[in-house]
């Protein structure tokens, strides 16, 4: 079954055309890798799913349901949460502390019972306190839970933000270039935490990546989009085999240099 | 210094003390800004005191109808306002104060610009009353904070669209802030009707709205008890220092800038003070002082 | 067309342009910085007190006083921007801090003035032109009411032909575009910044100094900005032209309101606007949807 779907994306801002006819599937329990070089779009799809940005035309479903003229936090609500490239962790808010905030969909006590500190409140706070206990140990954040989210090092930020993204329970995972940043040694870890997530939650993952080592370890499909048109679909070692993927990556390295 | 004089400035500070509670939430932890507070407290002082006098309606049930019809004020405000991005709230908030004033400037029913007068204060906004209201609302207000409706509303003031990410209605949770801090306004302005005995649409200027804000600047954004002594200090400050009045706020202008470039927790540095905490740093006091004489007496063995 | 409706376009006209200086300074700093200053009143207030120490005290000419007091207002609005602002733009602070730093300075300004020994008390301008209107046929013309208009227009011209026309206009209008970008693109974002305030601030005085003719100076008069607040919303937050147009049609509509109904409703009726505009079109006249950059 399809968890996600794109069917003829399309995003114009203005004259520009950032993501142009875009169209592809994920099948539950995949990772799925898109690359491309800066300014592809990638993180424009993100954007899209997310309800970020509006859709100019095309759909995405989402488990056979449509994802459009929804709000952000409706589309966290039905299972799809994602991380930023630009990290956007609570920053003032300890590690501990951005993992419980996220868990709040696990818990449904009023605004009264908060007051009055009856019914469900006790019972559901000590749920949410076990859970980021969990999320925080499974992603090796146990012993920063009581610093700072800013004060972290960059490589926890980014799996602090992938711990408060668990905490919703998700079903689709959108990853957004976790591993920058990271040296390889970290990529490595990072790779195999990644897998554990998917096979622990039962999760489906669609990940933007740089580091290729990262994309060809842990994906099982890839997506190549360049310039917002889409260029290429398959395995890994398809899309390493692939002419028009090696074109565009050649072509990479004057266009990153130009834009930076 | 007379008690009544002391008492008095107290149930002041309590009654600035409210509106401060819910500016707290709103702005210390929610990240919105008004300028219209005053203009809530306006609704709250005019509508319980004509409960009061024109009704005979007991105290505190006009102080309550006096705070809800300034939250439901605040709702529609809210709703036209925050879910736009940009400072449509602020600047509705501005509108809102100066034109609340106008309005009553204008109703004869309230008295116009003259207000309303013989309002009663016996046995209404005692120092008694005002402090239990404030224990309640601070309780009220930790609670809410200290629970997963009060991790949201932290979540938006730091970073939205995150917050957004993570499944927090984003917009619910601000109008969730805003009426709070409205009721919160109308209770405290109900207060002062009934302290002063007398209102008048030139006290709730935008100016009053700034002054409580300044409190919450002060106090440290994101600190109840920074509120709460912060209140306390801001209100006796001015009193006992009659020839700094006009100074006041001129110094405190001066201040909320230099605590933004330097110090934007302000005073509790978003900390609470709490039982706990004191006795926290007692223990470390000791132990501390425990080490330097124990290393006193090794000097003197050696 | 009656005469009564002649003379208020004439005289909404004049005050809505004096709106438009003013709210076309606070609309500059919010396309760019995108946080409402609310200092811009004291700027406006500042003005209008060296205007008039200017005719008063140092009895100079009365065009040199509106030089003066553009000037000072001008250096007053870049002095702030450097102590109130850059720390906190230097240190990316959330746009909250910038809006309570902004109430900061300007209940500074207001107070100062008040605490010092210029006091709380109104001021009157010297007379510098008479009262006797010119009149064209039966529409009496004020003559400050005609130098509002004139002096205003001509500023705005001057100030949209630099927008337009000149370098820094350009890099002003990349800058309101996108921050990140035109850094990237080699503008100098700390530049564009002062230039702002400094267009915003020397617009600012000429409106103070012309607001203090109308009617008197006093330490509050920076209040009046509220309207060009709400101006800025009813033509579109952020678009230069909208404050412009969203200003002109305030001042229409105030003009109309204490003519034909009554001078007490004309400062309910800006906001009685400002509701309006909030539940029909949020962005107002000229305003654009802007999205997120995530």
């Amino acid at each position: 079954m399809n968890v996600l779907s794109l069917n003829n994306v399309t995003k114009r801002f203005g004259g520009l055309t950032a993501v142009d006819n875009v169209s592809f599937h994920i099948e539950q329990g995949e990772i799925f890798g898109l690359i491309g070089p800066n300014g592809a779009g990638k993180t424009t799809i993100f954007n899209l799913i997310t309800a970020i940005y509006s859709i100019t035309e095309g759909e995405i479903y989402f488990n056979d349901k449509k994802l459009q003229r929804k709000k952000p936090y409706e589309i966290a609500n039905m299972g799809v949460t994602r991380t930023f490239q630009n990290i956007r962790l609570f920053k003032k808010l300890t590690a501990y502390e951005n993992v419980l905030t996220a868990c709040h969909k696990s818990a449904d006590y009023n605004i009264f019972s908060s007051i009055m500190r009856i019914g469900k409140f006790k019972l559901q706070e000590r749920y949410l306190k076990n859970k980021t206990d969990g999320l925080l140990k499974l992603m090796g954040l146990w012993d920063y839970k009581d610093i700072v989210a800013s004060n972290l090092p960059y490589g926890l930020q980014r799996k602090l933000e992938i711990a408060r993204a668990l905490a919703l329970d998700p079903k689709l995972l959108l990853l957004d270039e976790p591993a920058a940043g990271m040296n390889p040694e970290e990529t490595i870890q990072l790779m195999e935490l990644i897998k554990e997530i998917r096979n622990k939650f039962d999760l489906t993952v669609l990940i933007i990546e740089h580091h290729m080592d990262l994309i060809m370890g842990v994906c099982d499909r890839i997506f190549v989009l360049n310039f917002g048109i889409p260029l290429a679909l398959g395995t890994p070692k398809e899309i390493q085999e692939n002419k028009k993927v090696i074109e565009a990556y050649l072509g990479k390295e004057e266009k990153t240099y130009a834009e930076d | 210094m007379s008690w009544d004089y002391v008492s008095g400035i107290l149930i002041l500070s309590g009654i600035n003390l409210m509106t401060v509670l819910g500016l707290s939430l709103l702005t210390g932890f929610t990240g919105l800004f008004s300028f219209g507070h005053a203009g809530f407290m306006a609704i709250g002082a005019y509508m319980a005191s004509s409960m009061t006098m024109k009704y005979g309606i007991p105290f505190f049930i006009a102080l309550l109808i006096g705070g809800v019809s300034a939250m439901l004020v605040s709702l529609v405000i809210g709703k036209l306002t925050l879910n736009l991005k940009g400072d449509y709230f602020c600047i509705a908030t501005l509108g809102f104060g100066e034109a609340t004033r106008l309005i009553l400037d204008n109703v004869q029913y309230f008295g116009g610009a003259r207000g309303l007068s013989s309002i009663p204060t016996q046995g209404t906004t005692t120092l008694f009353n005002v402090i239990i209201i404030n224990i309640v609302a601070v309780f009220v207000l930790v609670s809410i904070i200290r629970s997963r409706h009060g991790r949201n509303m932290v979540a938006i003031r730091e970073e939205e669209l995150a917050a957004q990410t993570i499944g927090i209605d984003v917009f619910k949770y601000k109008m969730m802030a805003l009426a709070i801090s409205a009721l919160y306004a109308g209770i405290s302005g109900g207060l002062l009707a009934h302290y002063l005995g007398y209102i008048q649409p030139i006290m709730f200027k935008m100016v009053k709205s700034t002054e409580l804000t300044i409190i919450v600047i002060f106090g440290g954004l994101g600190s109840v008890s920074g509120s709460v002594i912060g209140t306390i200090l801001l209100t006796f400050l001015p009193e006992i220092l009659r020839s700094f009045y006009n100074w006041r706020l001129v110094i405190y202008g001066a201040a909320v800038i230099l605590i933004m470039i330097t110090r934007p927790q302000g005073l509790m540095g978003g900390k609470e003070f709490s039982i706990k905490s004191i006795i926290k740093s007692a223990k470390k006091f000791i132990n501390f002082v425990r080490q330097r004489i124990g290393n006193k007496k090794e000097e003197v063995k050696s | 067309m009656s005469e009564l409706f002649l003379q208020q376009i004439i005289n909404g006209l004049s005050i809505g342009s004096v709106y438009a200086l003013m709210a076309v300074g606070y609309s500059l700093v919010y396309s760019i910085m995108n946080f409402s200053n609310f200092a811009h009143g004291g700027v406006i207030m500042i003005g209008a007190y060296i205007g008039y120490f200017s005719l008063t005290f140092l009895k100079v000419p009365f065009f040199i006083a509106f030089v003066l007091s553009a000037f000072g207002s001008g250096i007053l609005a870049v002095v702030m921007e450097k102590i109130v602002y850059r720390p906190l733009r230097k240190r990316n602070a959330p746009f909250l801090y910038f809006i309570i730093s902004a109430m900061g300075a300007s209940i500074f300004l207001e107070n100062v003035v008040i605490a010092s020994p210029i006091g709380p008390t109104f001021r009157s301008y010297p007379t510098v032109f008479s009262s006797e209107p010119i009149m064209l046929g039966s529409v009496a013309l004020g003559r400050i009411d005609l130098l509002m208009f004139v002096i205003s227009a001509i500023s705005l011209m001057v100030l949209v032909y630099i927008i337009e026309k000149t370098k820094i206009g350009l890099s002003i209008r990349a800058t309101s575009y996108s921050i990140k970008g035109s850094t990237l693109m080699g503008v100098n974002v700390d530049k564009v910044i002062f230039i702002i305030f400094v267009l915003g601030g020397l617009l600012a005085g000429l409106a103070g100094m012309l607001f203090g003719m109308r009617y008197t100076v006093y330490p509050q008069i920076g209040n009046i900005t509220t309207k060009s607040f709400i101006a800025a919303v009813f033509g579109g937050l952020g678009s230069l032209p909208g404050a412009v147009i969203g200003s002109v049609l305030l001042g229409l509509i105030e003009t109309m309101v204490s003519g034909y109904l009554s001078s007490q409703y004309r400062d309910l009726i800006a906001f009685a606007l400002l509701i309006l505009v909030l539940v029909v079109k949020p962005t107002g006249l000229m305003g654009k949807t802007t999205e997120d950059k995530a």
